[in-house]
């Protein structure tokens, strides 16, 4: 294994001794999977390798100097901050090289601006202690408190408290990104001196590049500083308590507090959560799939499973809850005032308050996404559809309708609709699907599923989070584009015209079609006869076979 | 049939497979290595706890070497190859598995959100080395014949006693006794006196072991289970022929290796044992609660109480386990997993609140989240400089919430924290809860 020999030594002349590795039982350590997110699918059986070596740099330069190495040499590299993300943010070549960001957690904050400045090496619980103390919040993105902001803001970013500024690209202000080539670009307000207080910079907004709607994975450059915007919060600190696995934030119910809403039905939490956007108050909005309660209740997955199969699919389709965040930002009188309105609403509705209470065990500061893994041992979000509300709502029966056909080998959920709630104070729809299966079970349905659910997007006409690198590239490409994939490919040709950074992205979901004969039956789009990799990646692709 | 098999019966067929917590076989494991997410909570603090960009994380290992390999999530990975023998065995490799405390605090972190078995993985992977022939390492070998030869893990020839003077007064025979320990018995000698004076102080009678020896914990800690066992067999059943109604230990090693590791090795539950294992801070602290200790003299200081490992997050009691696992990884029996919440957690806090002028201040990692000092399960010895840079980032900690003193329920930690201090210069102050205690109880004797 491990990588070129010359470029390995190159590498440790930068970094030292100390902080690049070629042990196998070292890049044994940094596998994908084979459990995590989307983990156990084909996708990583096929598409991932165990790295050639790891590597991990403390500064920008050193990037710049290891990006021009790899480059040098024709060494790929995939870079790696908390490595959450499944098979897609792992090696997808034999002696590739990770370029592991942790050491990178260089973090500033500036209060009075409202943002902060972070390495990859920082991760969301982290921050939102340092706003909290500031009197501001982060928008902790559903991956969980656990994922490197930078990764997480390039390539996903929602949560329910998204409520605000929904759009998480319009929450990074600033960027700076080793380029394949190992220019350094800055992009954002950084591109003009040091003060990332607005989002758009000079020229074109190149932010769109690295991100896009969702990101490109890390096969356009490697991102080593983002500026971030913090939103205010109200002045007492969230208090800890409890031993684990017990754990929550203790709120002040004066200023901040989760309340739950009967809700007559599915209508009237379609209306409830247009309403209170309309009314301009909150923090968050959200309609959760009704398992999850059932996970936050259980002890363990046996637990689960006694809760759970004791729903039907009546019981699930009756069970119609609204879950809003009040927070109190400038005052208790607001709190107060925001708390009425939002009753009003409810009555005017028909809803009828639930016991709530006063704390918060999963967004603040845990967003325990790990709980996901809870039931079945495998999970993955196979869709994130951002849109009018309208449009989002009606997603939730027709991926219910989808997933009953792959059902087993995903978990049975009585026919749960999925997790719906409201960004950017009611202008948009936020609709996600989750889906759990147990990866010691035959998963090609799973792999399927999550190809079918794209094309369903296609034929509904609906937006979903997951393009490009997500997907095959040449099926989202030509509907959303047209010509998307054109653009993206063409940005990969001028940016990293010999594909090292993160081969074979972003077509590693269309390679993977290719290899993995059980997805030959669900392909019916179009591909050019041979993908358009340059020569060398090929050959190399070639020799691994 | 369980619920789910009446509810599915022709859906889903997945065949259930034998298992049991049985450290001496790491194939019990490898559902739990297949399934570990990498979401770190192995390493970072309970996020609900995480204090910001200082004091962020929990694992002594990883924090000390940073490659994921280091990292309990990583090692479940290498794990995987180790079970089906598909990776060699190297001087690196022994020192990612062995270069490890088992402090527990992945097994806490990992339990807060799924059932994984972590911390019984990282032990299977030990005794793997040791039954490939690879573990453990030429010190713990050392320290093995030294404990089998001697009695003690010191390899000291002097009498075992030897820290006893006029004032400590065992009774013949009483319902406590009292397991000193090699650490106080030879080490920290302050300890054991302190126990004996605050247990005087408080009129709890208590009783010694006849030809005390070693535990075992290092023994067991390095994978030498069949060594291990006889240990066990030979203590416990000293205890029981003493009518010795509890074991009591002044060592958060000592405690867990007869609460938790003694059944384990002998396929018990810890209640079955035949009489209770506490830790001298419970004993101490039902003394406070029922009025008989009187902690009566003024102690001026700010202090922080470093959480032990062994007295905390790693002291659930045990129960062995043999079941099925079946569909979506359920199991049957029913598995009540050790999740940490047994912890000594209140019972130091409470004794040192009423010690009078005492001032005691949270570290930010704290009870289940407190960063392990790495000083014990042989780690020290094998690896002193991770040793020394754990206590390092820990009494960094302790003065960065302004102590003067850390303190905690175990000679280990003390060893390794006044070491290090003293390499270091360090002005901080090291004690163990019972010297405090000792200072702050009522002098005579009941």
């Amino acid at each position: 294994m491990s990588i070129n020999k010359h470029a390995y030594q190159a590498i440790e002349a930068v970094v030292g001794r100390n902080y690049i590795t070629d042990d196998p039982a070292d890049c044994e350590g940094y596998r994908s999977g084979p459990g995590g997110y989307e983990s156990g699918t084909g996708y990583e059986r096929v598409m991932t390798k165990i790295a050639g070596a790891v590597v991990m740099p403390r500064t920008t330069e050193d990037v710049q100097k290891i990006v021009k190495i790899c480059g040098r040499f024709g060494v790929p590299f995939v870079p790696y901050s908390t490595g959450f993300y499944g098979p897609r943010s792992h090696p997808h070549m034999e002696h590739e090289l990770i370029i592991d960001m942790k050491r990178m957690r260089d973090f500033e904050i500036d209060e009075k601006h409202f943002f902060i400045t972070v390495q990859p090496g920082v991760i969301y619980s982290q921050i939102q202690q340092e706003c909290f103390e500031k009197g501001a919040y982060v928008v902790i993105g559903g991956g969980g408190a656990q994922t490197s902001a930078v990764a997480n803001l390039l390539n996903d970013g929602w949560s329910p408290l998204s409520f605000r500024v929904g759009l998480p690209q319009r929450r990074i202000l600033g960027m700076e990104v080793v380029m394949p080539d190992g220019e350094i670009v800055k992009m954002g307000s950084l591109a003009d001196g040091d003060d990332p207080f607005w989002g758009e910079g000079i020229g074109p907004d190149l932010r769109g590049i690295m991100r896009g709607y969702t990101g490109l994975l890390g096969c356009l450059g490697i991102c080593t500083r983002m500026a971030i915007k913090t939103l205010p919060f109200q002045p007492e600190i969230p208090k800890p308590s409890g031993i684990s696995p017990e754990t929550a934030l203790q709120l002040d119910p004066k200023r901040v507090r989760w309340i739950n809403f009967t809700m007559p039905s599915l209508e009237s939490i379609e209306q409830a959560h247009i309403m209170i956007g309309n009314a301009e108050i909150g923090g968050a909005v959200t309609k959760v799939p009704v398992f999850w309660r059932a996970i936050a209740k259980a002890e363990c997955k046996e637990d689960f499973w006694d809760l759970w199969l004791k729903e039907t699919e009546e019981s699930v389709s009756n069970f119609f809850l609204v879950r809003v965040l009040l927070i109190g930002y400038t005052s208790e009188e607001q709190m107060d005032y925001d708390y009425h309105v939002l009753c009003d609403i409810i009555e005017e509705l028909g809803g009828k308050e639930r016991r709530t209470k006063p704390s918060d065990e999963s967004w603040f500061k845990n967003a325990d996404s790990a709980g996901m893994w809870l039931m079945t041992g495998s999970y993955v979000s196979v869709d994130y559809v951002m849109d009018t509300f309208t449009q989002a709502f009606k997603q939730g029966p027709n991926y219910r309708d989808l997933k009953a056909k792959y059902t087993p080998p995903l978990m049975p959920d009585c026919k749960d609709l999925g997790w719906f709630q409201s960004c950017e104070m009611g202008h948009l729809g936020y609709y996600e699907y989750l889906i759990y299966w147990d990866q010691r079970e035959d998963t090609n349905g799973m792999d399927q599923f999550y190809v079918e659910s794209a094309k369903m997007n296609i034929e509904n006409g609906c937006y979903p989070a997951l393009l490009g690198a997500h997907q095959p590239l040449y099926l989202t490409g030509p509907a959303y584009g047209p010509g998307y994939h054109e653009w993206i490919l063409g940005l990969k040709e001028v940016f990293d015209p010999q594909w090292i950074c993160h081969p074979p992205l972003p077509l590693a979901h269309d390679e993977f079609v290719e290899r993995a004969e059980w997805m030959h039956e669900v392909k019916n789009w179009e591909t050019p006869e041979e993908f358009p990799y340059p020569e060398k990646l090929k050959e190399n692709m070639r020799l691994e076979k | 049939m369980s619920v789910i098999d009446k509810k599915h019966p022709e859906r889903y067929d997945t065949p259930k497979e034998p298992f049991a917590l049985d450290i001496e076989n790491l194939s019990n494991f490898v559902y739990d290595m297949q399934h570990c997410i990498k979401c770190k909570g192995c390493y970072w603090v309970d996020h609900t706890y995480m204090p910001g960009m200082k004091h962020s994380v929990r694992c002594p290992s990883n924090l000390w070497k940073e490659f994921d390999s280091y990292g309990a999530f990583g090692k479940m990975r290498i794990g995987l190859k180790l079970e089906k023998n598909e990776i060699e065995w190297t001087d690196h490799l022994l020192e990612l598995i062995y270069a490890d405390p088992l402090c527990g605090a992945c097994d806490v972190g990992c339990k807060r959100n799924l059932d994984l078995e972590v911390g019984l993985t990282l032990e299977a992977l030990r005794v793997k080395a040791v039954q490939d022939g690879a573990g453990p390492l030429p010190v713990h070998k050392d320290i093995t014949s030294d404990i089998l030869e001697t009695g003690n893990c010191y390899g000291a020839k002097k009498d075992r006693r030897a820290w006893m003077d006029a004032s400590v007064k065992p009774a013949e025979k009483a319902d406590i006794m009292y397991f000193v320990g090699c650490s106080s018995s030879y080490e920290n000698t302050g300890i054991a006196s302190a126990v004996t004076k605050v247990m005087q102080s408080a009129g709890i009678p208590y009783m010694l072991m006849e030809d005390e020896t070693c535990c075992g914990n290092i023994i067991f800690s390095v994978g030498l289970v069949d060594e291990a066992r006889k240990i066990a067999e030979k203590n416990v059943e000293k205890v029981r022929k003493s009518g010795a109604k509890v074991l009591m230990t002044g060592c958060a090693e000592c405690y867990r290796m007869w609460k938790v590791d003694y059944p384990k090795l002998l396929n018990i539950r810890t209640e079955d044992l035949g009489f209770e294992v506490k830790h001298f801070i419970e004993v101490a602290e039902e003394a406070l609660t029922e009025g008989k200790l009187k902690l009566v003299n003024p102690v001026n200081q700010r202090i922080t109480y470093h959480d032990a490992c062994n007295v905390s997050r790693n002291c659930d009691p045990w129960e062995p386990y043999e079941g099925e696992r079946g569909w979506m990884g359920t199991v049957e029996p029913r598995l009540a997993r050790r999740r940490g919440r047994h912890g000594l957690y209140e019972q130091a806090r409470t004794l040192l609140r009423a010690i009078p002028g005492i001032d005691l201040a949270e570290m930010p990692r704290m009870k289940e989240n407190s960063l392990c000092c790495a000083g014990g399960r042989g780690t020290k010895q094998a690896f002193p400089e991770l040793a020394e840079f754990a206590a390092r980032d820990r009494l960094e900690e302790a003065r960065y919430v302004g102590a003067e003193t850390v303190v905690s329920a175990c000679p280990w930690c003390r060893s390794n924290f006044s070491e290090t201090a003293e390499k270091d210069g360090e002005k901080t102050g090291v004690l163990d809860i019972a010297e405090l205690l000792a200072m702050a109880a009522e002098t005579g004797e009941k």
